[in-house]
């Protein structure tokens, strides 16, 4: 250790013998490095898994049935209420719950400014399939309807300025509503329950309301999809649950592979009885899509970040060639001393540890200058692209992975100026 | 402790070929000081660096205490050179920016020495070449005279077995290369042999043995006195 230490007091010395260069090769792998750390955080965060153990459990199931000869057509990536209902008649999957999206105004009392919210109408496996924490109150205790909602933490403070409000009412759209729940702070991102409407990267819901009393209340699904049910968006919902156009989502949840095989045979089985029931003509074509698999089933990768990612590896590539151009030139006009250690007894095991040495303060100064010249990216980064915004934190597990990406950087960088300096003759470089 | 058997060195370019030194023997005993002489280009640095493993050469042998250095490894002639070899340079070779302890303290380092051992050996070092109150300076505050002093305690710090000096006064006015000549003379009896590249014929005269090389061969290997009796 004691020798390292001595070794890091060389590199200073090194560094201050020619600061100029040492800054401009520190500067160009930061700038490299910090625009490179700024994408690669946004291509973590929107690939990350959030329920890396679940990811596999959770399923979007898909069935063709459309009431028309349709041989090349795929599942629909929503589906109707009738649709749900049949796909929700078996006990295979251990928790399931269909889902939609509206938008509607909350207020305490008449009196009071109404808050736009958005509102996702659903059932009470929800809360239990994704891992929701529930900060106050119980969660429904079925599905049927009532009129309870369920609050975001944010939500709760920004209507009552508490959280602990179990009790209290509301009026949604005009209509009396009791809170049952508050949950905890909660962000699930991505959010790949979402990804079949793209909306994934934004926010979660604002409050949550039973599926049936969305009905009810005639909410329609704000979000654009397609369908092959003959629906009718003039007709309300509470004119009859199978004719209205909501754009449902249905996630199940399939613990073990036998689970998941015997939901696809039912699937499939489902699929036959449309088929022999007339009301299906084509081919049977379902999906049961893994969670961790959705957004890439969908095509719901950011093209924008794929092309980022390109082009700040192909400059990160470019700043570290000029970098260890640079560091060529700094060791090789050092390699007297380099000569002068060898002529002396260090052996070139001695020398690389020497080399280290270099890596390791290079590496400190880089980092600091990537973190800053990443961090001034981000920012830029969701000026550009602020659907991205909440795509931009860092992590532990990020973060040690670019400070290890930038160590190598840093290493890769010394590697050959010093194998350079340390080979030769030694002879002639101490006569220079 | 020093024997090469016919020892050739060739420096080839795409054109031409120089032999610079050719089919070379020589014996050199422990606690010798030699004085290798020549005109300019003889081959006398080269037989000087090719004795201090800073250079190969093409055929022959050279034995270093029975041992022969041919084919040894990088690490195995590191090791040669820090523990049995000290160099002293005509431009002395200190790193600029290194105080005069650090630069003495080089090749202990690569050795493995403990801080104690090492601080040990730098004091007794610059005890000998009478720089001890200077250890802090840095070389560009000494004369040429001091600086060449650092070199000769760098060198022997080490305790090495030889030490292979290379115009050790060649930028030194006469006083000053008076005094390092002495400093050598003091080491030489102190049990350390000795070769050193010279132009002086006086330096020479006071080494014991003068070796000459004229064009790469071993012309004339002239023992001297013992240097007492001369100086008398």
């Amino acid at each position: 250790m004691e020798q390292f230490v001595y070794y890091l007091k060389v590199s200073f010395k090194g560094i201050k013998r020619a600061p100029l260069p040492y800054a401009l090769t520190i500067f160009i792998l930061s700038v490299g490095l910090g625009v490179f750390f700024a994408n690669a955080t946004f291509y973590y965060q929107l690939n990350s898994d959030p329920l890396p153990h679940k990811s596999d459990k959770l399923f979007f199931p898909m069935a063709l049935m459309a009431p028309y000869e349709c041989n090349d057509c795929k599942p629909p990536r929503v589906l109707s209420y009738s649709n749900v209902e049949k796909l929700s008649q078996t006990d295979i999957p251990s928790k399931a719950a269909a889902m939609y999206s509206a938008d509607g105004y909350l207020r305490q009392t008449a009196e009071q400014a109404p808050l736009p919210v958005s509102i996702r109408v659903t059932q009470r496996d929800f809360f239990s399939m994704f891992e929701v924490p529930v900060l106050h109150g119980s969660i429904w205790p079925d599905n049927s309807a009532r009129r309870e909602v369920i609050l975001t933490k944010a939500s709760a403070e920004k209507l009552f300025g508490r959280t602990d409000v179990v009790g209290e009412t509301l009026l949604l759209d005009e209509r009396d509503v009791t809170v049952s729940a508050v949950l905890d702070n909660w962000q699930m991102l991505p959010r790949l329950y979402d990804a079949n409407n793209r909306n994934h990267l934004s926010e979660a819901d604002d409050i949550y309301l039973p599926l049936e009393t969305g009905y009810d209340m005639n909410y329609l699904s704000n979000s654009q999809s397609q369908t092959f049910d003959d629906t009718d968006y003039r007709q309300l919902s509470t004119q009859g649950r199978s004719g209205a156009l909501h754009q449902l989502q249905y996630w199940v949840q399939l613990d073990t592979a036998q689970q998941q095989q015997a939901y696809q045979q039912f699937m499939a089985n489902l699929v036959q009885d449309e088929k022999a029931a007339g009301r299906h003509p084509s081919a049977p074509n379902n999906q049961l899509i893994a969670m961790r698999n959705i957004v890439n089933y969908f095509g719901g990768e950011s093209s924008d970040i794929k092309a980022f990612a390109l082009v700040t590896l192909l400059f990160l590539l470019v700043c570290l060639f000029n970098a260890s151009h640079l560091s060529l030139n700094r060791y090789l006009s050092n390699q007297y001393e380099f000569s002068l250690r060898r002529a002396l007894g260090a052996n070139r095991a001695q020398l690389q540890l020497q080399m280290l040495a270099d890596v390791v303060l290079m590496a400190v100064f880089t980092i600091a200058g990537a973190l800053l010249t990443g961090y001034i990216g981000i920012k830029i980064m969701n000026q550009l692209l602020p659907g991205n915004r909440l795509f931009s934190s860092w992590d532990l597990p990020l973060l040690l992975s670019l400070l290890a990406i930038a160590f190598v950087c840093s290493y890769l960088v010394t590697l050959y100026p010093s194998l350079r300096a340390s080979f030769g003759s030694l002879n002639q470089q101490l006569k220079e | 402790m020093i024997t090469l058997t016919n020892l050739s060195k060739i420096f080839r370019t795409e054109l031409i070929e120089t032999h610079a030194l050719r089919e070379v023997n020589l014996q050199v005993n422990e606690g010798e000081f030699a004085a290798l002489t020549g005109p300019s280009g003889s081959g006398k640095s080269t037989l000087l660096n090719i004795l201090g493993t800073l250079e190969n050469f093409d055929s022959g042998d050279y034995l270093l205490d029975g041992k022969s250095v041919k084919g040894l490894s990088d690490a195995a002639l590191s090791k040669l050179r820090n523990e049995k070899i000290g160099f002293i340079f005509q431009s002395f070779n200190l790193i600029k920016d290194f105080s005069i302890y650090d630069n003495i303290e080089l090749p202990l380092r690569y050795r493995g020495l403990n801080a104690s051992a090492r601080k040990q050996r730098i004091e007794q070092a610059l005890e000998l070449v009478g720089l001890h109150a200077r250890r802090d300076y840095l070389p560009g505050q000494l004369s040429g005279g001091q600086q060449q002093r650092v070199a000769i305690a760098r060198a022997i710090a080490g305790q090495p077995r030889i030490l292979l000096a290379d115009e050790p006064t060649g930028n030194l006015d006469s006083l000053m290369a008076r005094q390092v000549m002495e400093l050598l003379e003091q080491i030489n009896q102190q049990g350390c042999t000795i070769l050193m590249v010279t132009h002086d014929p006086d330096q020479a005269r006071r080494a014991g043995r003068n070796i000459q090389i004229i064009d790469g061969q071993l012309h004339d290997s002239t023992l001297y006195e013992p240097l007492a009796a001369h100086s008398a």
